[in-house]
């Protein structure tokens, strides 16, 4: 199943904002088969997921963890549902 | 679930307020004045905002949501904000202009989820956005926490 994480420095805050958002996303664009979770910058690997989501400020750090997609605000809506929706693409799922 | 902690006495406005370090103290005080939390948290967040990427907690549109490790002196889970006008520089950076605080304090991991989801739902959805920026009052800024509420 493709993974799709969100991630923040701590794990705890943003990037649980963001989970929650893409579920929602996915959900509207009607795309089934992608499993979302959310973690901390230091316990994720390029193998963890296949899109990582990042705010932009941690976008340098999480370079090197594969298919990275940075967010300029993690509560657009709008701006992810254009980004989740890429990503889906990339990894084999349209809208 | 939001208005079970922003109050009048934790939803707060002020004008004029000289930078980020003063905010995150005035946001966090009525949480270290009712003994939610300890000194050691406002430090805490103070040191994570001034920490390489810490101003990660600019969540967009001009909302900051500052908030610190359990473990450093959360003694009860707890919400404030703080609109200032006009903005303020976080970490002193010019891409991250702050309008609206919120300092969150969790005790633990599921009441920190609880809460999170619920500022999430609250601050994705443009309408409410606008509308609490637009608050002047904790009156006006209650109101649209309750419609959110009730949702």
């Amino acid at each position: 199943m493709t993974k799709f994480l969100a991630v923040c420095s701590t794990g705890l805050g943003s990037s649980f904002m963001v989970h929650m958002n893409i579920e929602q996303v996915l959900k509207e664009l009607g795309i089934a088969g992608i499993d979302v979770d959310h973690a901390d910058l230091g316990s994720v690997s390029p193998d963890s997921a296949d899109a990582i989501f990042v705010g932009r400020d941690i976008a340098e750090a999480a370079s090197g963890l594969g298919d990275v997609v940075v967010l300029d605000s993690i509560i657009d809506l709008n701006e992810l549902k254009t980004k989740v929706a890429e990503a889906a693409t990339r990894h084999g799922h349209s809208a | 679930m939001l208005t079970q902690y922003l109050t009048e006495e934790t939803f707060l406005f002020a004008d004029d307020v000289p930078g980020w370090r003063e905010a995150i103290e005035i946001v966090a005080a009525p949480l270290a004045d009712s003994g939610a939390i300890g000194r050691d948290y406002i430090d805490a967040m103070l040191e994570s905002i001034a920490a390489p990427g810490g101003t990660y907690i600019d969540l967009g549109f001009g909302i900051a949501l500052a908030h610190a490790r359990p473990e450093r002196g959360v003694v009860r889970t707890a919400l404030s904000a703080l609109r200032v006008r006009p903005d303020v520089l976080l970490n002193d950076e010019e891409a991250h202009p702050i309008a609206l605080f919120f300092c969150l304090a969790a005790a633990d991991a599921e009441s920190h989820l609880a809460a999170m989801a619920s500022l999430a739902r609250l601050l994705s959805n443009e309408p409410a956005r606008n509308a609490l920026l637009a608050a002047h009052d904790s009156a006006d800024a209650l109101a649209v926490l309750k419609t959110g509420d009730d949702q």
